[in-house]
């Protein structure tokens, strides 16, 4: 990992904040120790597995367990027959907008192949495997709809009864602002698009897995790679028909999410009514494959994109229709497609926008929340055709970003008020440290040692929200408890998705309470135990919970300093503390440390202090511009991402390595998305045709450009602590576009869709030869 | 992982018995990263498996100027890899295992193992069918030894019958002023199956290249050999305009098909880049 470059401005003099401190949970990562949910064994576990359908839209007409029950080791089959039937949101938001209620634990109807249609529990695997081959299985098959036109012709066959119908998720998600038609009327050209997204998985190297206990109470005790515990308890709960505790929601290490483990995958329901019905704990655990075919992939898209523009390069008028393909379930549709279509009313600033934005059903894999929810589609179109625009007027796409850019006051997409001008500076920081006037204007295309190499530079920029607003009304808790002996504890019920928030976490209770980073440990994933969280998404954790612990911290201190004043015989507000010591800020000789002010003395017991922070946030907004180096092979059509500059403005970087980290793994997913990545599925079937690794193409350690990762702190949000915003989700949004402007800027070729593949690029670079 | 039968067989002559006897479902166990795979993923069934790596010489690595190359059926990828001698004789070999699966999966597999496989897109095939090198096989009619380029009867097809092993590879040695050249076509720079695979070895004498071969992988039921391509080369001064005129041929004479990889005209359009990159860089070497 490259140290990324963070300018300095002038900040307030932070101990903690600011150091990339090492995190404290990378020994038990590197050593092995660390426990994932597939790593926690019971005495007589029992080994869950799914059959699934291989036809994609049909009726279950009969069902046999008989044989797969009867194979020794066989402890339980369940079909549709045995479960309950409870209609849920598969995705557990139940009270907010972001999720469908399209789904049963089983149905007697099949809308996906390899969808779920029965589970085994049995002794072993292999025999749980075995048993799968055993459950025999009719089908009347009904015509299937394998693409967003098929599922829209009129008569086309329905695959929900609930919704409002024509196979869409939602109603159509509109936003109008201003006047469009006036605004093309004042254009001096219009540009129009018609922008596809393939279907990129987010690949999170720990495949799905869950383990159910129940005790002798009726209290379910559940292990699960989750980034949102507590709405697995509550979706649990609610199906299962408990209360909130008698589920008990456990997760420790977890490798990765991408947002996608947001939402409960059927495996849980059914390995927690395996083991009611055995008596027995239940692990079930996804193959490879599974994370594809019942997994969640982002939403493949189509986009319409309509835009006017004047001569001085300003954006008259905006026209968008954006239709994502949700998949059999509606599962994030809801939130990505309002996320998604709002989001195109900022970036690049324009006055009269006309959106609208459709989810649709199909019968193929379910798109959920992934890593960048709807916007990377959405930005995509939009930045492609700022740089179409700049071709026409003649400008530097650059400068025409720059002019456009959103800033200060504008309607950010949530409705609130952009805070500062992130994404001027960001561009600007690129534009001179890219040196990307003299890179673009001066450099040959052609390399005269590679003849078949053209290379070229594009820009990319992005925006993005912190937390879920005004989608989800989100709340961050925290509870700190000072120890006796000056140690602290951090109980959050963020997740720890391996994006190092709880490092983050501790460094910002260490710095509000001024103890050392080291004297802070970490509780989490326990609902028994921790406060309430909603879950680690929407890029939130350390704006929304790092708010809820700075202010929890912030309590502790004036607690701590006030034993400390009785103790020193001092006026609290005399008193400093700093790395565990408490001392008169006059006479800094006169102190004691933390330990000292808490432990007992003379029989008077030791304090017991604990403070609780909750927050509820509105929204804040990231900024980058990615400045980008590739070089095309005509022959071949080979797109090789040399250099990568990304600009990332985080209002505040609690922990520069982590987030240099973050931008990173964006910019890997983002290659990915843009070049390689795409799974596929038979339209005419429904059959997945890449599922696996060996033949969905992830970029890997070997295809990573040199990245020169720039963290600005240019415009901090008065939301966050210290001004601190999210970075989780930005770095993949504005990576993909500033690739295929690179592209367009090396052989001349301009693409609307990704991925954008070695053939795509000859089949391009044939045509320009037939002109 | 589904159960089966484990033999550890000290002999060939144990082992090509044991495999006779046992009969369809027995599987000869060296590195395992195929098998494994495939027993795991269900794509083979498999009841017995036949472990040879209790049998004495099969993990002999000899290599020379003036003798070629002899590896036993036990040497894995990774140690044709880290063979200096190798890499400054044979580059297009290197190459090849150098490219081939991961680290790990290098430090396991074994490069007859990967020939055995017989997969059309296998690395380390293309070089040596370019290099005419010979596979020795013990089996219940004792030993026997064919050329490379014959031993392969289709995707994961071999002339190995019941009870025979392939025991090693004998690779000639190169000759004065040869090169030899694998390139490697996929959309990852590592951990990747070729999507087209080229080998060109070449000698050069006195301005004219005296032989050539060319080998194309992924493009066929079984790695080809290109002999009309050839046969335009040999016996000539190279130019690029006859280099780009054999890589033309040699797309004419592959055979490649669609899959989700890449499509059959993609394929063929490989070969012809991929031919003519390989000839020229091969000429280079010789100079």
């Amino acid at each position: 990992m490259n140290k990324p470059h963070v300018p300095v401005e002038a900040r307030r003099a932070f101990t903690i904040v600011g150091q990339s401190v090492r995190r404290n949970d990378v020994l038990e990562k590197v050593t092995g120790e660390g426990l994932y949910t597939a790593d926690i064994n019971r005495p007589g576990l029992l080994f869950g597995k799914i059959k699934r359908s291989n036809v994609a839209h049909a009726k279950i007409s009969r069902i046999d367990t008989s044989k797969a029950l009867a194979l020794l080791g066989v402890k339980a089959v369940l079909t549709h027959e045995d479960v309950p039937r409870f209609l849920h949101y598969g995705s557990p938001h139940p009270r907010s907008a972001s999720c469908t209620r399209d789904q049963y634990i089983l149905d007697d109807k099949v809308r996906f192949w390899g969808e779920g249609i029965a589970a085994v529990a049995a002794t072993s695997e292999e025999i749980a495997d075995e048993a799968l081959d055993l459950i025999e299985v009719d089908y009347e098959e009904l015509p299937g709809v394998f693409d967003i036109d098929s599922a829209q012709a009129p008569g086309a066959p329905l695959i929900h009864e609930v919704g409002p119908g024509s196979n869409l998720v939602l109603p159509p998600v509109r936003v109008e602002r201003g006047d469009v038609e006036n605004g093309f009327a004042e254009a001096d050209f219009v540009l129009e698009g018609v922008f596809e997204g393939g279907r990129p998985v987010p690949a999170y190297m720990e495949p799905n897995v869950c383990m159910a206990d129940w005790d002798g109470s009726n209290k379910l005790t559940f292990w699960t790679s989750t980034q949102t515990a507590f709405m697995v308890r509550g979706s649990l709960a609610e199906v299962l028909g408990l209360p909130l505790n008698k589920v008990r929601v456990l997760v420790d290490h977890m490798g990765g999410g991408f947002g996608a483990k947001q939402d409960l995958f059927q495996h849980e329901y059914l390995c927690a009514l395996l083991a009611r019905q055995t008596r027995r704990p239940v692990r079930m655990e996804f193959t490879r494959a599974e994370t594809f075919i019942a997994g969640r992939s982002r939403h493949p898209c189509r986009i319409l994109l309509k835009q006017g523009f004047r001569k001085d390069g300003t954006i008259c008028a905006r026209d968008m229709k954006i239709i994502y393909e949700s998949g059999a379930y509606g599962s994030h549709s809801p939130g990505v497609t309002t996320v998604g279509t709002n989001a195109a009313t900022s970036l690049y600033r324009c006055e009269n926008v006309r959106l609208e934005g459709c989810a649709v059903y199909t019968n193929t894999p379910i798109a959920g929340a992934f890593r960048g929810y709807g916007v990377v589609q959405a930005y995509y179109a939009l930045d492609i055709q700022m740089d179409e625009a700049a071709e026409r007027l003649g400008m530097d796409p650059a400068e025409l970003k720059l002019k456009n850019a959103v800033r200060e006051g504008d309607i950010a997409p949530s409705g609130h008020p952009i805070v500062g001008r992130g994404l001027e500076a960001c561009l600007k920081h690129g534009i001179t440290a890219f040196d990307w006037i003299a890179k673009r204007t001066e450099t040959p295309r052609n390399d005269p040692a590679q003849p078949a190499i053209r290379r070229g530079w594009g820009v990319g920029c992005e925006m993005h929200g912190s937390s879920a607003y005004p989608g989800i009304r989100e709340q961050g808790n925290a509870t700190v408890k000072m120890n006796e002996d000056g140690s602290v504890t951090l109980l959050t019920g963020a997740a720890g998705l391996g994006t190092g928030a709880h490092t983050a976490l501790a460094q910002i209770v260490a710095e509000e309470l001024g103890v050392t980073f080291e004297s802070v440990s970490v509780v989490h994933g326990d609902t028994d135990v921790v406060p309430w969280d909603i879950g680690a998404f929407a890029s939130h954790t350390t704006y929304l919970v790092g708010s809820a612990a700075k202010i929890a911290a912030g309590k502790l201190r004036a607690a701590v300093l006030a034993r400390a004043a009785e103790k020193l015989q001092t006026p609290t507000e005399a008193l400093d503390m700093v790395a565990g010591r408490i001392f008169i800020a006059d006479a800094p000789d006169r102190g004691l440390t933390v330990a000292d002010a808490m432990g007992p003395s003379k029989g008077i017991p030791a304090d017991h202090l604990i403070e609780t922070g909750s927050y509820t946030p509105t929204k804040s907004y990231s900024f980058a511009a990615h400045f980008v180096e590739v070089a095309v092979d005509i022959e071949t059509g080979l797109v090789d991402v040399r250099h990568v500059m990304p600009v990332h403005d985080v209002g505040r970087v609690i922990h520069p390595i982590a987030a240099a980290g973050q931008i990173e793994g964006g910019i890997q997913q983002g290659i990915g998305h843009t070049l390689t990545e795409d799974y596929l599925i038979d339209r005419t079937n429904g059959r997945s045709l890449n599922a696996g690794l060996v033949d969905y193409k992830m970029p890997l350690s070997m295809d990573m450009p040199k990245i020169e990762t720039v963290i600005l702190e240019a415009a901090p949000d008065p939301g966050g602590p210290w001004g601190a915003k999210g970075v989780g989700e930005d770095p993949i949004i504005a990576i993909g576009p500033a690739i295929a402007n690179a592209i367009h800027d090396a052989i001349g070729a301009r693409f609307h869709h990704y991925p954008i593949t070695p053939e795509d690029i000859l089949c391009a670079l044939a045509a320009q030869k037939k002109e | 992982m589904r159960r089966f039968e484990y033999h550890e067989p000290a002999s060939l002559a144990e082992a090509s018995e044991l495999l006779l006897c046992l009969g369809e479902g027995a599987f000869v166990f060296a590195g395992g990263t195929d098998l494994l795979v495939e027993i795991r993923e269900r794509l083979r069934r498999v009841h017995h498996i036949v472990n040879i790596k209790r049998i004495p010489g099969l993990d002999e690595l000899m290599i020379s100027a003036e003798g070629g190359i002899w590896f036993g059926a036990l040497v894995t990828a990774g140690r044709i890899e880290r063979s200096s001698e190798i890499a400054r004789l044979y580059p297009n070999l290197h190459d090849a295992v150098r490219n081939l699966g991961s680290i790990q999966v290098r430090n396991r597999a074994t490069v007859v193992g990967n020939i055995c496989r017989a997969s059309p897109s296998a690395d380390t095939i293309p070089p040596l069918v370019a290099d005419s090198a010979e596979i020795e096989i013990f089996g219940p009619g004792g030993t026997r030894r064919t050329a490379l380029a014959e031993f392969f009867t289709g995707p994961g097809r071999t002339t190995l019958s019941r009870g025979e092993i392939a025991t090693g590879i004998r690779v000639p040695p190169p000759a004065e002023g040869s090169g030899r050249v694998y390139l490697k076509h996929g959309r990852r720079k590592a951990m990747e199956l070729a999507t087209v695979g080229v080998a060109v070895s070449l000698n050069r004498s006195r301005g004219t290249c005296s032989d050539i071969s060319i080998a194309l992988g992924a493009v066929g039921p079984t790695v080809l050999r290109a002999p009309k391509a050839e046969a335009m080369l040999r016996g000539a001064v190279l130019s690029p305009e006859m280099i780009s005129a054999a890589a033309n041929q040699a797309m004419a004479e592959c055979t490649p098909i669609s899959n989700v990889r890449s499509s059959a005209d993609y394929r063929r359009a490989m070969v012809g880049v991929l031919t003519r990159r390989a000839v020229t860089r091969a000429l280079e070497a010789t100079a």
